[in-house]
């Protein structure tokens, strides 16, 4: 875990203190407490149904808490603050999508440089330079000038990545970013969070890839029913889940 | 039956053209281009404000927005111009030329119209998009200018067509307060011919249809030409897509 001695922030990227969240009487979060270091890469897993996608949504505030705080590089996310405070932060906190959302009506470069330009000011050259760059990293140099509606789902999920990184965010959420995709898709896609992971950048996943999670991660995070119920590096996870309902899920998927 | 075509063509053309001008006010097809243009021109930006606020979390810009495309969709447009033509005189005491006052109703009216065809795009893009441009950081209105609007509205196009199309057609409505534009001259026309009113609204009505199927033209072909950006030139599912959008647009 890369953390500066130097650095006068927390040693915490995100800490999610006692957020409870519920729609109308279904409390979907339950008392959630956790963190993720700087550097670390951290997978929530879980069934489908335990509130594993609104609680990486409330990380970077697209959801809503009824109780807790959760802060991001020591500011509290979820605090009473102006919208404009609050872009800034969701600037710096990068979001994939289990379903892309990739802009459809801009071509693949316009979609990762525009926010650099519309919301940091970034010079359209500079961004766009920038862009291309990014998407070489991900495969997609060639692709720069096509739209979305052209290129397949795992060629577009690794341009939602580029566009996220194109942000220059300290942190990387991903919420599922394999489930919509055609199997033989899916790694394309992994191998980059991958190469992200081994260059450092502190990601909080949410993915069913249980070898992404046993190569990747530091951490698993393992949440049912709105209750984080176990966390563990993955190699004890993997071989011995502590609590119950881990061990279930665990049995389950090697059906 | 060609040759009284022809025969009112000659000896009325001006008049249809300009109306009375330049010894009277700007009249006949002239007048009706600038209403149109004009009433289009702000009932659409006009409109989108509107499906902004009828969308805002404030009840005070939802609320009262809400209740006037109500009011103004439940009304006839012909009450609403007779209503502001008597009533603004009335209230502020000023002389209000009745093209003013045309173009104002107008301008509500379609406006009102055509803010549901927005609100219609932009609630059918779903979250997805909102989720995406308030993750990069963008601010809400931001994320609608830069990433909703340019998708909702180019979606809409065929609604909007036929809502501007609709607009061109109640300019005519001017007549029954003396606005002097295309229906008012032919009416001024037919009034000296007496005998020839077949021929002279037959005028009238191909005049009408050229100038809305010409608008409905220009959109087609700028919506076809965006299409084909989007898609490349490999896709060849363009066709399918285009087609039934085109088949709304043809029911004008």
């Amino acid at each position: 875990m890369s953390t500066s001695v130097s650095e006068p922030q927390a040693a915490q990227a995100i800490r999610i203190a006692d957020v409870c969240k519920s729609y109308g009487d279904y409390q979907v979060l339950k008392n959630i407490n956790a963190e993720v270091a700087r550097g670390e890469v951290v997978v929530i897993c879980g069934p489908s149904g335990s509130g594993k996608s609104t609680l990486i949504r409330t990380v970077n505030r697209l959801e809503e808490i009824n109780s807790g705080g959760i802060s991001f590089e020591g500011q509290n996310i979820h605090a009473a603050m102006r919208s404009s405070e609050l872009n800034k932060l969701r600037s710096r906190i990068g979001f994939v999508f289990q379903s892309f959302n990739l802009f459809p009506h801009l071509s693949v470069v316009e979609n990762v440089s525009m926010s650099p330009i519309r919301v940091k000011g970034v010079s359209p050259a500079t961004a766009h330079e920038k862009a291309l760059k990014l998407l070489d990293r991900v495969g997609l140099a060639d692709k720069a000038n096509s739209y979305p509606g052209q290129l397949s789902g795992g060629q577009q999920q690794r341009v939602a990545i580029a566009r996220a990184l194109a942000m220059e965010p300290p942190v990387m959420l991903f919420d599922e970013p394999t489930s919509a995709l055609d199997p033989e898709m899916v790694g394309e896609v992994l191998s980059v969070m991958k190469s992200l992971a081994a260059e450092g950048m502190t990601m909080l996943c949410v993915t069913h890839e249980m070898g992404f999670a046993r190569d990747v991660a530091d951490r698993i995070w393992f949440i049912d029913a709105g209750e984080i119920l176990e966390t563990a590096p993955p190699e004890e996870f993997f071989k011995n889940p502590r609590h119950p309902r881990a061990q279930r899920f665990l049995a389950d998927l090697r059906h | 039956m060609i040759h009284d075509f022809i025969a009112i063509i000659q000896d009325y053309w001006l008049l249809l053209l300009i109306g009375q001008y330049p010894n009277g006010p700007l009249g006949g097809l002239a007048n009706t281009l600038i209403l149109s243009a004009l009433a289009i021109a702000f009932a659409f930006p006009v409109s989108i404000l509107m499906a902004l606020a009828r969308l805002s979390k404030w009840w005070f810009l939802r609320w009262p927005m809400t209740a006037l495309v109500y009011v103004t969709r439940g009304v006839p447009l012909l009450m609403l111009i007779l209503w502001c033509y008597f009533v603004i005189p009335l209230w502020t005491g000023a002389d209000v030329p009745s093209f003013l006052i045309m173009l104002v109703t107008l301008v509500i009216y379609q406006g009102a119209f055509l803010s549901e065809v927005v609100r219609a795009g932009i609630v059918s893009l779903g979250q997805g998009q909102m989720d995406a441009a308030r993750a990069l950081g963008h601010g809400y209105m931001g994320a609608m200018r830069f990433v909703i609007l340019p998708q909702a509205l180019y979606n809409m196009i065929p609604s909007m067509i036929s809502t501007f199309v609709s607009t061109i057609k109640d300019t005519t409505l001017g007549y029954v307060i003396n606005v002097p534009d295309l229906t008012f001259a032919a009416s001024q026309v037919n009034n000296q011919l007496l005998t020839q009113p077949f021929q002279v609204f037959l005028i009238l009505a191909v005049v009408y249809y050229i100038l809305c199927w010409s608008l409905t033209y220009v959109a087609n072909s700028v919506e076809r030409r965006i299409a084909r950006r989007r898609a490349g030139p490999r896709n060849p599912r363009l066709p399918a897509e285009a087609a039934p959008l085109k088949t709304i647009t043809e029911q004008l």
